[in-house]
């Protein structure tokens, strides 16, 4: 039964792509000649999407998170239709940021965005910008991320349409942080959010990237975001990219990134997820070449019956590089929180070091960890470390909280909030880091 | 020539395939009449057929495993012969006949000398009767009613107690490798321990009597009453030749209240020569259910041989209280390749883990680490510590680690830690400073790295093991 429901999704989305193809995505000023490699580009990734089927549990990647009840509902791609005022999205904003990007349902509201910084960067959706840089569009797009049995990063580039494109120029550092906000407002529908951040040399840029979805009316039922982000980093770039999951606790959020370092480039992210009944993030990091270095924090704070699982690979394919990895999980009621990671020390990477870390704490019974941190190393002269734990509060930290004369409660709450701010401290946006601050101390308040 | 002989060459051929118990070994090929004709031949009871020939239906329905991190070529299991009565082995007359390298690897290792003989193969009544010191202990453990001898013997002296607890912790359809030993297993080591009784000596199949070389599926199960404690041996530190190149065996442990079963593995099998060529494969379920409160299961291994180790000594902690340990250590060099480790399994409260494996890889040989810890909803406040180290010795070697960490329970403590390493130039350094050639300063790097695992051995294992390793490595750096 269950096989029959998953063939009708794909079989759906599929039928509504080869329905697509004809018609074109493009307005019509668009169709020259020159975007034939985006026609390319597409058409191979349905033929790509139509080989593969959906994951279950059988797969070894997909062992703990089973996607079946997405299957089962009948999701359609969303349409254009967007009625959002500026006020509407008010509480998602971020001071700081004066470049944004907003998108609502997968689509580039430019009523909404506010983008500044023309001359110091090169920003905007994909229809806006493909006539203008579009060699370097072209150079990227799709580049980046793997296909070949990704099924969810085949769709979004088989339904790419509209998308973030941003390009740091060489030289250039990008003073005021760069938000891209995807909003969700249609529900029963599947958004394709997509990415482009190319970082030229010597460039440095912090990118917030930003899931949420209105609180009221229709957005509150089930849909799905299925995001691919490709980030490029030239020699002695630097980005920090903060990503921030935050959707409605029905939806589902499956989301690939991959990133690509060149020499002596330097990426720094920090991953908090929050939301979604069942999400999952594919990120995928290669040192392309040789004295790069990332740092990468994560934050998973679930709770009812919400399923995050994230999947990390750091692949060292040049000696020298440096990678910091720590995930942290915060599981409550009877949420799963899954945790992969994975380090690669290709042959002749020498010279790598790697720490990785990965932190969780039970706060209730029927809460469940999964966590595989994994190193393949085939080089000798390299400093790898991995650590895992997985654990509740510790009751001697209580006591001395409850020796200072705190109720228990307000002990336990205030040691979850501590463990969980430590991944915080490392957003350098303070509205925003205050803000998640206060979500997570709002979550642990509530249980 | 005789019509005697004549009249006996045009006989027909009687027996036909089924009850031709006569032959030596049996045909290649593994169907339900090569199961009933090991069975026959062993002249087993009928449960046990049918043990075995269900095994084989499993067989049947599964297909070889292809997520383990080793590469191999495609084993036709239909090219192998199940059966091969044992054959004495042509003995020697004395020591002077021993191969010399044989001999210089006994004296390497610091083989004690009456060993070395019974090793050698050289009839042990000419040398040192080991024969006799087999029989005394015999003797002492009959009087303390513990049983150890060969499956095969247990079976027909001790039919309900092997019965009882055969497949009871590695169930016939556990695994592919697992069914297909269920299926044709031939022989192994029994072991019972009753109420009460804490083993003397150490059990080891050095010293068993009935056997005559282990067999190429081997069915171990040791089983430890109520406040029983054993510490059971297997394998020796001496090279180990063997014309089969597929092994797969499986052991089982049963602890009930109170027990304590400590199982050692010395493992050496041939490895294949420098470039890869032949060596065994050792594809082993050993798996431990630590089944009364209080118990306590503890393996220990030290790998170092076989073209391919591939096992995961496993502890079932179904008891309150129950304890599982895990001390490993595994030595690659040349093309070897190992993917070990263990899965602890936590039903009981309060059941305890503690995982400490040491991976030396070397040469152009790849060794992991996988393991599992999983806490079930059911097992409150259980407690792990994992760690596992690798050394890469040469920059053609891989070492990898594949830890799953399963919580189901938030009373739950369960750390995990990894790291990688090499041996330094400055270690190397500073030994030569005190004049100690690099061979001899990584041996002592090596076994410092592995202290934690040795001191888990028995006493002359130790001893042995840790010159083993050296060994072992002999040749991989400099």
């Amino acid at each position: 039964m269950n096989e029959i429901a998953k063939n009708d999704y794909l079989t759906c989305l599929l039928n509504s792509l080869s329905a697509r193809r004809e018609d074109n995505f493009l307005p019509e000023s668009q169709q020259n000649e020159k975007l034939s490699w985006l026609k390319q580009l597409r058409a191979e990734a349905i033929d790509q999407a139509g080989q593969l089927k959906l994951p279950t549990t059988k797969d070894e990647e997909w062992r703990f998170t089973d996607i079946s009840p997405l299957a089962k509902l009948p999701f359609k791609p969303a349409r254009t239709s967007s009625t959002l005022e500026l006020n509407d999205i008010q509480p998602f904003l971020i001071e700081e940021a004066n470049n944004r990007l907003v998108f609502v349902d997968g689509y580039f509201a430019p009523d909404l965005s506010n983008i500044l910084g023309k001359d110091q960067l090169i920003i905007g959706n994909l229809s806006s910008l493909t006539t203008h840089p579009v060699t370097e569009i072209k150079h990227h797009l799709g580049q980046h991320i793997q296909l070949k049995n990704n099924i969810f990063a085949a769709l979004n580039t088989a339904f790419l349409q509209d998308g973030a494109f941003i390009v740091a120029p060489k030289n250039i550092a990008v003073s005021k942080p760069i938000h891209l906000l995807f909003i969700a407002t249609q529900k029963e529908t599947t958004n394709y959010p997509r990415i482009l951040v190319v970082g030229k040399e010597n460039s440095q840029m912090t990118l917030i990237e930003d899931y949420v979805a209105l609180q009221d009316g229709a957005a509150n039922g089930a849909y799905i975001t299925n995001s691919v982000v490709e980030l490029n980093l030239a020699a002695n770039a630097q980005a920090q990219h903060i990503r921030i999951q935050r959707e409605n606790t029905n939806a589902f959020h499956l989301a690939n990134g991959a990133v690509s370092l060149d020499h002596a480039s330097r990426y720094q992210a920090a991953n908090i997820t929050l939301g979604a009944q069942i999400s999952r993030y594919n990120l995928d990091i290669s040192f392309i070449s040789e004295a790069a270095e990332c740092v990468v924090h994560g934050l998973t704070m679930v709770a009812n019956t919400q399923l995050a699982d994230t999947h990390t690979s750091i692949d060292h394919l040049k000696p020298n590089c440096t990678s910091h990895q720590q995930h942290k999980c915060i599981a409550d009621d009877s949420a799963r929180a899954v945790f992969n990671g994975k380090i690669i020390v290709r042959p002749n990477a020498q010279r790598t070091n790697s720490s990785q870390s990965s932190r969780n704490l039970l706060l209730s019974g029927k809460a469940q960890i999964d966590t595989k941190p994994q190193l393949e190393i085939f080089a000798d002269d390299v400093k790898c470390a991995h650590g895992a734990t997985v654990g509740q509060l510790d009751n001697e930290e209580i006591f001395y909280l409850k020796s200072r004369g705190l109720p228990e409660l307000v002990a336990r709450n205030l040691l979850t909030y501590a463990f969980g701010a430590e991944v915080l401290d490392h957003i350098p946006v303070n509205s925003l880091k205050h803000k998640l601050e206060q979500t997570v101390l709002n979550q642990t308040q509530s249980s | 020539m005789s019509a005697v002989l004549q009249n006996l060459v045009n006989q027909p051929y009687r027996h036909g395939f089924v009850t031709d118990i006569e032959s030596e070994i049996a045909p290649k090929g593994l169907n339900e009449e090569t199961i009933r004709l090991i069975s026959a031949k062993k002249n087993e009871p009928d449960w046990l057929l049918d043990f075995r020939l269900k095994a084989y239906q499993k067989w049947l329905t599964m297909s070889e495993p292809s997520w383990q991190n080793v590469h191999y070529p495609k084993i036709d299991f239909q090219e192998i012969s199940y059966y091969a009565a044992p054959k004495p082995k042509k003995k020697l007359a004395s020591m002077d006949e021993v191969d010399p390298e044989l001999l210089r690897t006994f004296e390497k290792l610091g083989v004690p000398m009456h060993e070395r003989a019974a090793l050698a193969g050289v009839a042990v009544d000419v040398v040192f009767d080991s024969v006799s010191v087999a029989t005394t202990y015999k003797e002492k453990l009959a009087e303390l009613g513990i049983i150890f001898c060969s499956i095969s013997e247990a079976v027909q002296k001790h039919p309900d107690l092997v019965r009882e607890y055969i497949g009871a912790v590695v169930p016939v359809g556990d695994n592919f490798y697992a069914a297909l030993n269920s299926a044709v297993f031939t022989d192994g080591s029994f072991c019972y321990i009753p109420k009460g009784i804490k083993c003397p000596m150490d059990l080891s199949t050095y010293f068993r009597i009935n056997t005559e070389g282990s067999g190429q599926f081997e069915r171990t199960l040791v089983i430890a009453e109520e406040g029983a404690s054993v510490s059971y041996l297997e394998g020796c530190t001496a090279p180990q030749f063997d014309t089969n190149q597929l092994h797969a065996a499986v052991v089982e442990l049963i602890a009930m209240d109170n027990a304590d079963i400590k199982y050692s593995t010395v493992q050496n099998w041939y490895a294949g020569d420098e470039n890869g060529i032949g060596g065994i494969y050792n594809f082993v379920t050993k798996r431990g259910l630590a089944k009364g409160v209080n118990s306590r299961i503890s393996w220990t291994q030290v790998e170092t041989g076989a073209a391919i180790t591939w096992k995961y000594p496993s502890c079932i902690l179904r008891g309150d209280n129950s304890v599982g340990e895990f001390y490993s250590v595994a030595v690659t060099n040349h093309h070897q390749q190992a993917d070990t480790g263990t899965k602890m399994i936590h039903l009981g409260k309060n059941t305890r883990s503690t995982i400490i494996s040491k991976g030396i890889s070397a040469g152009k040989s790849n060794s992991s680490y996988r393991g599992l810890v999983r806490i079930a909803p059911t097992a409150e406040n259980a407690r792990n510590f994992s760690q596992c180290d690798s050394m890469l010795v040469g920059n053609q070697c891989g070492a990898h680690t594949f830890p799953y960490i399963q919580v189901r329970n938030h009373s739950a403590k369960v750390e995990h830690e990894a790291s990688t390493s090499k041996i330094g130039e400055d270690q190397l350094f500073y030994f030569a400073q005190r004049g100690i050639d690099a061979e001899e300063a990584v041996s002592m790097i090596v076994n410092g790295f592995c202290k934690e695992v040795f001191q888990q051995l028995p006493m002359e294992f130790a001893v042995e093991a840790t010159k083993l390793l050296s060994f072992k490595l002999e040749g991989s750096v400099g």
